[in-house]
């Protein structure tokens, strides 16, 4: 049976390769695309994943009818390249050409035509077709290591207290916040930040990897084979308390530094971890066994946000689908079922999980920007979801929440009532006292609180009875029934 | 900044034409075939390229969830686009409501080859309509989405039933408020109803065969409009924008659909008055404007600005040239548009700046991002003008109320600019 996609949550290792080479300054990539492939990966979609206006050092060689008719791309690179050049954008760049899925269907390798453009070009065969993202991304750093970086490098030493940090590139969720999160966290342990590859650094710079003592892998889904090339220590950018203070005391450890590094967790826990501690001594924490989590996103992601809200939090968590997927694991198939079935009340995911939500009514469930795709800012550096300081930022977002969920359900006169606001209508107070309830229609009242977050179930229960009621009077029923509770209950979900 | 600035390559002649501008052509017809209630598109293609779609459509299109045969080398060496594309018709039919299966075909998918007699014409209950828009082929945004409709009419269409002589389809995705407008406008004028596609609903799609004219509101549904003439539907010519526009369209629609010509004249009279009352003292007067976009609509904005007293000396779209923009374009020509470009790339663009000295940019968003690095006020054509009414005089008011709003806005972008171009600011 043939593989049907629905929703797709990973994009093609040319997106990779675009992604991961982009962000440094002093490359120039060409790719072999139709219009379409280069305005998706270089504005429509960085416009809303990275807040960048537009990816400024890539040009298309626009593939058009005459190359997939049988001409091939040759001509038109070298189009693209004479233009650049004549223009002067290429003056202190790094020239890359970039095949894509279209080139690479009409059989396009440029591995000699490249030697005719200037010095040095390279040609990235990004093996679009079969390659993921994640996958792309770790074969494009490594590639970019061995053409531009390896030869140099022989005979650099490896100088104390200096780490590395591979990953982000372009396109990866929340990536400012995190990379800020887990510099502080390197200098907190008592090392000093390299190379941040390739999100932060200069193509001509990236020799000078093989200075680190220690690399730190952002993301578990790339960036691996480069780190066992380097040969050096590795360790992953850590989630939650109990992973960060480890980490801390690992890097510590292999630094040479433990002492400043078990210093830094002591301050941390008097400072930034202050607040989790007050949030747990307070009434917040009484909260976190009712409040239930479905998690849609990177396995990295996953498996942080598991470890902190699920093992340390003790939050029940209802259902993970990491991405990229594993046989046996949750597909988006799975998971869309699993919300119009059952949302659990904080949803971690893309807009796919929203789109999901919005198919089920989910209205009492809410959305947690946790990946992409969608549309999402991540530009402010106080959003972190990795290290101490997104224990923090993680914790705040989920109580507040709560909150906002206990609000929507609060009291309010109906005379204050705006029609226009859009809002659903507060229900009016009914004048007839308590009315009986058949047991079948308590069951229907207690089957819809059941889904509500536990903080709102006492004003969230009143709220419902009374509608369920006010319905049955104007009804004019003796008492409610369970086709009555049901009926009123579902248009309350809409 | 890696696009020169614009006088070095003025300098050399004709600027370079490097990076064309246009939304992946694809997304047209995503658009329109995705807010169909009833339609659940299933996409032939690799996965960047259906990541990067999906992406755009779950922003600008609609909260649908999308399928997909899954393409990738092994299947495509295997020769399995066929199969896998009915493998996802078959999902979808599942789906509830469904009553159209549009199967969007793209780069990959073409040129491997996805013959339409191997496709399904239905599966359960639902339509299967294959939708060709491979990017190399279309090369605008705008034009796939004329390919979309075509295919949908050509299906579709019910040509079973008889004509109704004073009815009228409204061609092109418009903003909500417009087809409201004109709607209760030419039932003043006595016609019986108006369609507007592309829509939400597939009964109007079906119903389109059996109007009385079509009136297309944007100039690039080429295909569209051969489905109508096969028809035997005529095309009403021009569009309702501006005072001059409106007050020939509205006649010409009273004489193709027989209306009383006496209500036609007075409904056009008052909004000839009303859109005279607007333009007096020509609100933007002294303002010079460039209109860039990739909605294929940009001649049209740029008459209604030149109407209302702006200057706009250059207007580039990314659609091809064709006759039915050429009467746009000869309008704009005779009153002080200089250049209009089609098939734009960012570099014309990019020295239009340079070359006119504009107020205002409307662009697209690499070159709104150049123009407003250099203190230019400049907005994003597709979402803040493509959002707002602009036909009639409902319309007119509403564009230029924002345009003036806009211009207002000069020293906030002038601010801008000093505070992260220049190394000290005056804080004031």
């Amino acid at each position: 049976m043939a593989k049907v996609i629905r929703d797709l949550a990973d994009t093609s290792s040319y997106w990779a390769a675009v992604w991961s080479m982009c962000p440094m300054p002093d490359v120039h990539v060409i790719c072999d695309a139709p219009i379409g492939c280069f305005n998706l990966v270089a504005t429509a979609v960085p416009d809303y994943t990275d807040s960048v206006p537009h990816i400024e050092n890539i040009t298309p060689s626009v593939i058009t009818e005459q190359e997939v008719g049988g001409s091939g791309t040759g001509e038109a690179v070298k189009r693209t390249y004479e233009g650049l050049r004549d223009e002067g954008m290429l003056e202190g760049k790094q020239l890359i050409v970039v095949s894509t899925a279209e080139s690479e269907m009409i059989g396009s390798d440029l591995t000699d035509l490249v030697k005719q453009l200037q010095e040095g070009t390279t040609f990235f065969h990004s093996e679009s077709l079969s390659d993921d993202e994640h996958v792309g991304r770790d074969r494009v750093l490594q590639w970019l290591w061995e053409n531009y970086g390896a030869a140099q490098a022989d005979g650099i030493e490896v100088e104390a207290g200096l780490v590395n940090i591979i990953g982000p590139t372009y396109g990866c969720f929340n990536a400012p916040s995190d990379l800020h999160e887990v510099k502080r966290l390197i200098e907190g342990a008592g090392g000093r930040v390299n190379i941040v590859f390739p999100y932060a650094c200069k193509l001509a710079d990236i020799t000078d990897l093989a200075k680190a003592q220690v690399n730190v892998i952002m993301y578990q889904e790339f960036g691996h084979t480069l780190a066992a090339t380097l040969g050096q220590p590795t360790l992953h950018a850590p989630f939650g308390m109990r992973g960060t203070t480890t980490f801390l005391q690992n890097l510590g450890d292999l630094l040479g530094t433990r002492a400043q590094a078990d210093a830094f967790i002591q301050h941390e826990k008097k400072t930034t971890l202050q607040s989790v501690w007050d949030l747990w001594r307070g009434p917040q924490s009484d909260w976190f066994p009712t409040t239930t989590i479905g998690i849609s996103a990177t396995r990295t992601y996953v498996e942080g946000l598991q470890s902190y809200l699920g093992d340390e939090l003790g939050m029940p968590i209802l259902f993970t689908a990491p991405r990229p997927g594993k046989v046996g694991e949750m597909n988006n198939e799975a998971v869309r079922q699993f919300i119009h079935k059952s949302p659990p009340t904080l949803i971690y995911g893309s807009i796919n999980e929203r789109i999901y939500m919005a198919e089920a009514g989910a209205t009492r469930s809410a959305f947690m920007p946790a990946a992409f795709p969608g549309a999402m800012v991540c530009r402010s550096v106080g959003t972190p979801f990795m290290g101490y300081r997104g224990t923090v930022h993680l914790i705040q977002e989920i109580v507040n929440k709560l909150y906002d969920a206990l609000f929507s359900f609060l009291p309010l006169d109906t005379a204050y009532s705006k029609p226009s606001s859009g809002a659903v209508q507060p229900v009016k107070v009914g004048d007839a006292g308590n009315m009986p309830w058949n047991d079948d229609a308590k069951e229907v009242l207690d089957k819809a609180l059941d889904k509500l977050p536990f903080l709102a179930r006492i004003s969230a229960s009143r709220e419902l009875q009374m509608r369920v009621e006010a319905e049955a009077q104007a009804k004019d029923l003796d008492e409610v029934t369970a086709e009555l509770a049901t009926a009123v209950l579902a248009a309350q979900a809409d | 900044m890696t696009i020169p600035k614009s006088d070095e390559m003025k300098s050399k002649g004709k600027p370079c034409q490097l990076h064309p501008q246009s939304m992946c052509p694809a997304f047209g017809s995503l658009r329109i075939l995705t807010r169909l209630e009833g339609s659940h598109p299933v996409m032939a293609t690799d996965t960047g390229c259906l990541y990067g779609l999906t992406f755009v459509t779950h922003f600008y299109g609609a909260r649908k969830s999308l399928l997909a045969a899954h393409l990738g080398t092994e299947e495509l060496m295997a020769g399995e686009v066929v199969e896998g594309t009915r493998a996802a018709i078959e999902v979808a039919a599942k789906e509830p409501g469904v009553r159209l299966i549009p199967v969007v075909s793209l780069c990959v998918a073409e040129t491997a080859g996805l013959p339409e007699e191997m496709l399904p014409k239905k599966a359960g209950d639902a339509d299967v309509v294959l939708v060709r828009v491979p990017a190399y082929a279309i090369h605008s945004h705008p034009e796939a989405k004329d390919v979309a409709l075509a295919a949908l009419l050509n299906r579709l269409g019910d040509t079973s039933v008889a004509k109704k002589k004073k009815t009228l389809v409204l061609l092109g995705e418009v903003f909500p408020a417009d087809p409201l407008a004109i709607d209760g406008l030419l039932r003043r004028m006595g016609v019986e109803q108006t369609i507007t596609l592309p829509g939400r609903s597939i009964d109007d799609i079906e119903r389109a065969a059996s109007v009385g004219a079509v009136a297309p509101l944007h100039p690039f549904y080429k295909e569209t409009m051969q489905v109508f003439r096969s028809w035997d539907i005529p095309v009403v010519g021009g569009a309702p924008v501006g005072m001059s526009g409106s007050y020939a369209w509205l006649k010409s629609i009273g004489k193709l659909l027989d209306l009383d010509p006496k209500l036609v004249n007075e409904v056009a009279e008052e909004e000839r008055a009303k859109a005279a009352a607007i333009l007096s003292g020509n609100p933007l007067e002294g303002a010079t404007v460039i209109v860039s976009g990739y909605e294929g609509t940009e001649l049209a904005y740029a008459r209604l600005l030149v109407e209302a007293g702006a200057h706009v000396p250059f207007v580039s779209t990314s659609i091809g040239s064709d006759p039915l923009v050429l009467p746009d374009e000869l309008w704009l020509k005779q009153r002080g548009t200089q250049e209009v470009i089609y098939r734009k790339t960012l570099e014309h663009d990019v020295q239009a700046l340079d070359d006119y000295d504009p107020d205002l940019v409307i662009g697209t968003t690499p070159y709104c991002a150049i123009a407003k690095e250099r203190g230019i006020p400049a907005v994003y054509f597709t979402n803040q003008l493509a959002s707002r009414p602009f036909f009639l005089t409902g319309g007119m008011g509403a564009t230029i109320g924002f345009i003036k709003q806009m211009l207002s806005r000069e020293d906030k972008y002038q601010w801008m600019h000093d505070f992260f171009e220049l190394e000290v600011v005056n804080n004031g």
